[in-house]
Order: C-alpha cells, then sequence, then structure tokens
C-alpha cells in the first residue's frame, strides 16, 4: 500500500468525490490489504488528517461536514464484516417437549447465529419427533436441547433414543437448563455428549464439534 | 390530601435528611406516642426502616401510613420498595406500585418499578408496556431503557440487545459525567460563562469551553475551542472536546476525526480515548475496534468505573462474555451504586442460565438508582406541601 492513500482518501472526502474515494479504497485492498485491516490502515489515518486539516482551519466547517457526510458513504467498505462468516455450521435448537422456558434457548441460540452458525430454531415445547424431522430436513448434526424444569430434562433422552431408532447414531446433542448443571448425571443419562453452560459455553462447544467433525472429514 | 404534622415529626424529618437514623427513628416513635394518627410519622418511619433493611418493619409502618391517608404517596413508595427489596412478594408489589403511578399518574420511577415488579412475576408483555409509559413520559428514562434491553436479551439475545444497552447509557448521565471528570470539569456553577468575555488564555477558553459543553451550549463552547486550535491546531484537549460534542449531535465521523486527531497528537489523551471508543462504539463492525480504546482507557484510569462499564459492553459486542463479565464486576467493585454496570452484569448473568443473580443485580440497580433520585423526599415535600 502506498504511504499516500490515506492522503488521497482524505482529499477525496474533502473533494466530496465518493467515486474517488472507493477507488482509492479498492486500489488499497488491490494492493493485498485485508478488508478486516482497511479500516486501520487507510480509514483511520485519513480521518485523522481530516480531522488535523479542520483543527488548522485548512478546511472550514462546511467543508468539515460535507467530508463527514462522503466519509459515511463509503465506510461500508472500509469497515471490517459487522457479522461472522458463514460457517456453514448446522445448528438445531429447541426446548423440550412441555418447556416454555425459552431464555436459555433464545441468548444461546442468537449467540450461535452472531457466530456465522446456521442456527434453526425450533422454539418451545418440541416433541422428540420434531427434532428427528428437522434433522432429517436439514442434515444437521448438532442438536440443542433445552430443558429448564426437572421433568423436561428426565424427557431429554427421548430425543437420543428417536435419532438412534432412526440410524442417526452421529448427531450430537447438546444440553442446556439447569437440572443439567446441578446434575451430570441427568446429562449423561440423556444420552448427551455435552452439556451448555450459557451461550459462551455455546459457542466453545459447537465450535469444538464442528472442528473435530472437520478434521475426521479432512483424515 | 395531608393532615399538619406536629413538631416531633418535623424533628424526625430533620433528622432523617440528615441520615441520623437512630435518633430519627426515636423521634418517630415519639411523635407516634403522642399521637399514633399521623400519616407523615409513620411515612418517615417506613423510609428509615427500609434504610436499616428492615423490610417487614418499613412494610407495617408504610401500611398504617396508606390506612390512615390513601393519598400518601411516600408511603407507597416506601412499601413497593420494602416489597421488592424482601423478595418473593411480587403480587403486592405490583399492586403497591400500579397504586402509586394512579396517586403520582406522572411519576415515572412508578412504572419502571411496576415493570420490575410485573418482569419478577413472569408479566413480560405488561412489564415491557410499564417501560414503554415511563419512556412516553421521560423519554430520556435510562433505567427503563436498560429493562428494556433486558427484555429484548432474554427473547432474541445479546445482538439484539446490546444497542438497547448503549442508547441506556447514553441516557444515562454517568456516562457524560465520566466525560467531564478526565476534563477536570466540574459541577456546573451558578452562573455560565460568556463565551465572548472569557480571558483569552488557552486553559481558560478550554475551562469555560467544557462548562458551556456540559449546559449544553454547543455553540457558545464550539467558539471557544475554534479560539484554541486557532492558536494552536494539535491541542489534544480542544480536539476532544470538538469530538465530545459532534458525539452529542449525534455527528459520528467528524467526532471520529477530531478523536483520531486528538490522539495522533496525544497517545495519553484520556478524553480522545473515551471520544474515539465512543464513536467507534456507535458504529457496527468496530466493537475491537472500541474495546482496544476502552481497555486503553480503562488502564489509564483504573479507579473509574465507566471506562470498565464501556470495555465490557465491547466485550459482549464481541461474544466475550467472560472477559465481559470481568470488567463489569470491577466496575461495581469500584462503585456498587452503577446502574449501567449492574444492568451489564445481569446482561452476562443471563447469557450464563444464572437467571436469580441476574434479577438480584436488577433489584440492586433498581435499590441505587431510586436512591440516587432521592424520590422519598421529594414526594414527601410534595404530600407536606398539599397539607399545608
Amino acid at each position: 500500500m502506498s504511504d499516500q492513500a490515506p492522503l488521497r482518501l482524505y482529499q477525496a472526502l474533502v473533494d466530496q468525490d465518493p467515486a474517488a474515494a472507493i477507488s482509492v479504497i479498492e486500489s488499497v485492498r488491490a494492493s493485498g490489504v485485508s478488508q478486516a485491516r482497511l479500516f486501520d490502515v487507510l480509514f483511520v489515518p485519513s480521518m485523522g488528517v481530516l480531522g488535523g486539516a479542520w483543527a488548522s482551519g485548512e478546511i472550514d466547517e462546511i467543508a468539515f461536514t460535507q467530508a463527514a457526510v462522503v466519509a459515511d458513504q463509503v465506510t461500508s467498505f472500509v469497515t471490517p464484516p459487522a457479522a461472522n462468516a458463514d460457517t456453514g455450521v448446522v445448528v438445531l435448537i429447541g426446548c423440550m417437549h412441555k418447556d416454555h422456558h425459552a431464555v436459555g434457548k433464545n441468548v444461546a441460540a442468537a449467540a450461535l447465529k452472531e457466530a456465522g452458525h446456521r442456527v434453526l430454531d425450533l422454539g418451545v415445547d418440541v416433541r422428540p419427533a420434531e427434532f428427528l424431522e428437522k434433522v432429517e430436513e436439514t442434515g444437521a448434526r448438532i442438536v440443542i436441547v433445552s430443558a429448564e424444569m426437572l421433568s423436561a430434562a428426565r424427557d431429554a433422552g427421548r430425543v437420543r433414543d428417536m435419532l438412534t431408532s432412526s440410524g442417526h447414531t452421529d448427531v450430537v446433542i447438546l444440553v442446556t437448563g439447569g437440572p443439567f448443571d446441578a446434575d451430570p448425571e441427568l446429562a449423561r443419562s440423556a444420552g448427551a455428549n455435552g452439556v451448555i453452560r450459557g451461550a459462551e459455553s455455546a459457542l466453545r462447544l459447537v465450535a469444538r464439534v464442528a472442528e473435530d467433525r472437520a478434521g475426521r472429514e479432512d483424515a | 390530601m395531608s393532615a399538619d404534622r406536629s413538631q416531633q415529626v418535623v424533628l424526625a424529618e430533620g433528622l432523617a435528611r440528615q441520615e441520623q437514623i437512630s435518633p430519627a427513628v426515636a423521634a418517630c416513635h415519639a411523635a407516634l406516642r403522642l399521637d399514633a394518627r399521623q400519616p407523615h410519622a409513620h411515612a418517615l418511619l417506613a423510609e428509615l426502616m427500609l434504610a436499616g433493611d428492615f423490610y417487614d418493619e418499613a412494610i407495617a409502618a408504610a401500611t398504617q401510613a396508606i390506612e390512615l391517608d390513601p393519598g400518601c404517596a411516600p408511603a407507597y413508595l416506601a412499601l413497593g420498595l420494602a416489597y421488592d427489596r424482601r423478595g418473593g412478594m411480587w403480587d403486592q408489589s405490583i399492586l403497591v406500585w400500579h397504586e402509586l403511578a394512579e396517586v403520582v399518574p406522572d411519576l415515572v420511577t412508578a412504572h419502571v418499578q411496576l415493570g420490575e415488579a410485573f418482569s419478577l412475576a413472569a408479566f413480560d408483555e405488561e412489564a415491557i408496556d410499564s417501560w414503554r409509559r415511563a419512556l412516553e413520559l421521560d423519554p430520556t428514562e435510562a433505567r427503563a431503557m436498560y429493562n428494556l434491553a433486558v427484555a429484548a436479551l432474554k427473547r432474541e439475545g445479546v445482538p439484539t440487545a446490546l444497542p438497547g444497552f448503549r442508547k441506556a447509557g447514553e441516557l444515562d448521565p454517568s456516562q457524560d459525567e465520566l466525560f467531564f471528570d478526565l476534563a477536570h470539569i466540574g459541577p456546573l456553577p451558578r452562573k455560565l460563562p460568556d463565551s465572548a468575555k472569557v480571558a483569552d488564555d488557552r486553559d481558560s477558553r478550554l475551562h469555560a469551553a467544557g462548562v458551556l459543553a456540559r449546559a449544553d451550549d454547543y455553540f457558545g463552547a464550539a467558539d471557544l475551542v475554534r479560539a484554541i486550535l486557532d492558536e494552536t491546531p494539535d491541542d489534544a484537549d480542544a480536539l476532544a472536546l470538538a469530538a465530545y460534542m459532534y458525539l452529542k449531535q449525534e455527528a459520528g465521523n467528524e467526532a471520529m476525526a477530531c478523536a483520531v486527531r486528538a490522539v495522533m497528537v496525544d497517545k495519553t489523551s484520556v478524553t480522545g480515548m473515551y471520544a474515539l471508543g465512543v464513536a467507534y462504539a456507535k458504529r457496527p463492525g468496530l466493537n475491537r475496534h472500541a474495546a482496544r480504546v476502552f481497555a486503553a482507557l480503562a488502564k489509564a484510569v483504573p479507579h473509574h468505573p465507566m471506562p470498565h462499564v464501556l470495555l465490557a459492553e465491547s466485550m459482549m459486542g464481541l461474544q466475550r462474555y467472560s472477559q465481559a463479565k470481568a470488567a463489569y464486576g470491577h466496575a461495581v467493585e469500584l462503585d456498587p451504586a452503577c446502574v449501567r454496570a449492574r444492568f451489564g452484569l445481569a446482561a452476562v448473568l443471563l447469557t450464563e442460565n444464572r437467571h436469580a443473580e441476574a434479577a438480584w443485580e436488577i433489584r440492586r440497580a433498581a435499590y441505587y438508582d431510586t436512591k440516587r433520585q432521592g424520590l422519598f423526599w421529594e414526594l414527601y415535600d410534595e404530600y407536606v406541601e398539599g397539607g399545608e
């Protein structure tokens, strides 16, 4: 990247020329600077020059504001992507049959979506047969079963039974909810492969499962 | 309608206002021994009991005050707070806040508290309606906005809720207070400086500009900042103040340009760091940048809770919930009354499925927020005036 690039971008902003600004950005990108670094190596220094020009009186208030408007128009070209890239990992999540406590499920689902996973939220009061149906429909290999009531947690094993009886023995089942936190034996008896303890734990476990799976496929 | 109060009650009031709890309680009892039908004395006693965490006694005294005078608003406040803090009495709590909202319809806090009571009772829709009503009455009511953000988190997770937390943070005066603390601008003086008459040295101009900015007089402040920059364009403090004022006027890029320049000129400029971090935090996709700046700010001013809160919010945006929790926890340690940190901590606890602890944090936030407002005395004084 040329040392002059931030100055050229600054000039394009002051000239109120979005096309020239985009051209500078694209030339820097073409020189090998990644999208994630464009903001730091190009946009921030040019904004510093802009601020300095305004402070020194080189440009007046109106020119400053107009340059800021152009900066706004080209921001999307330089900012790192807000959402994470699609991981391609499909995750089914739902609250166990007769359980309507959705907060933990909602929080985990949103975190996984934000991380780029393809999350299919089945909602609350999901029967084991619905988990099976969606596994077959989507090809998901990770299922998260949420249960906040002891009776629902005890029933979670029915999801594993249903999947096994239909030949889906390779599906990873992760469970989440207060009863599983309190009694790890419940998760084992439900045939779960892991217990999710909150959103961060969901991100970690799903990432690990996806990595293991990718590793096996590579091998 | 309030009845006249006795000399003993007036004495108790004076002591209570000075937070001399034991003598004030004794004075209340003395007043009630002479005349047990004084709602003022019962309401005062309830407030004093509440201050000492004697919830059952507070409930008894406040109930007595309301029985004597159903229009005794301060007693409703004490009763509702006592129910809330005692815990497990959400049904009574809902009734009391409902009553208070009827007795004083424009009392924003009554609607906020009513929403919190509804939320604890899992009446989520009713809770949201109450907080919206509070925001209709006062669009700057930060606590209602925090509660709505928590409600959004429960339904749609952190990514949807985080902008709500940040919006609430902007309404919350504590964030502006951080900037002015960093800029060494104290509380507003009675008489604001006249920008045309400020001494023409840099420090006088900068201080006066800060005071005017704090008073929302951005035109006056901008004139003074311009005068400083005309002499020294690389004055980091003036640039940071300009960035702050642009932020307040929703001019994000102008703010970023000035803040970047301020930090380029002086890497240790804490006001520059603040403005830059806030400018970054306002843009989607820049949580990592904001976190980096707020981490530097938290390191530069480690004893101020707000940089830790701002850092925590950026960590939430990066899905680093453990780090967010640590930063919020640090902020609460530094200032247990930091409402924004308490709500943030509640949000992180919800991401860990720790609902009871989250509810507790929200209750603590409510406690400190109501206490900070001095609402009891406001209602009490209005009640006294109504009777005279």
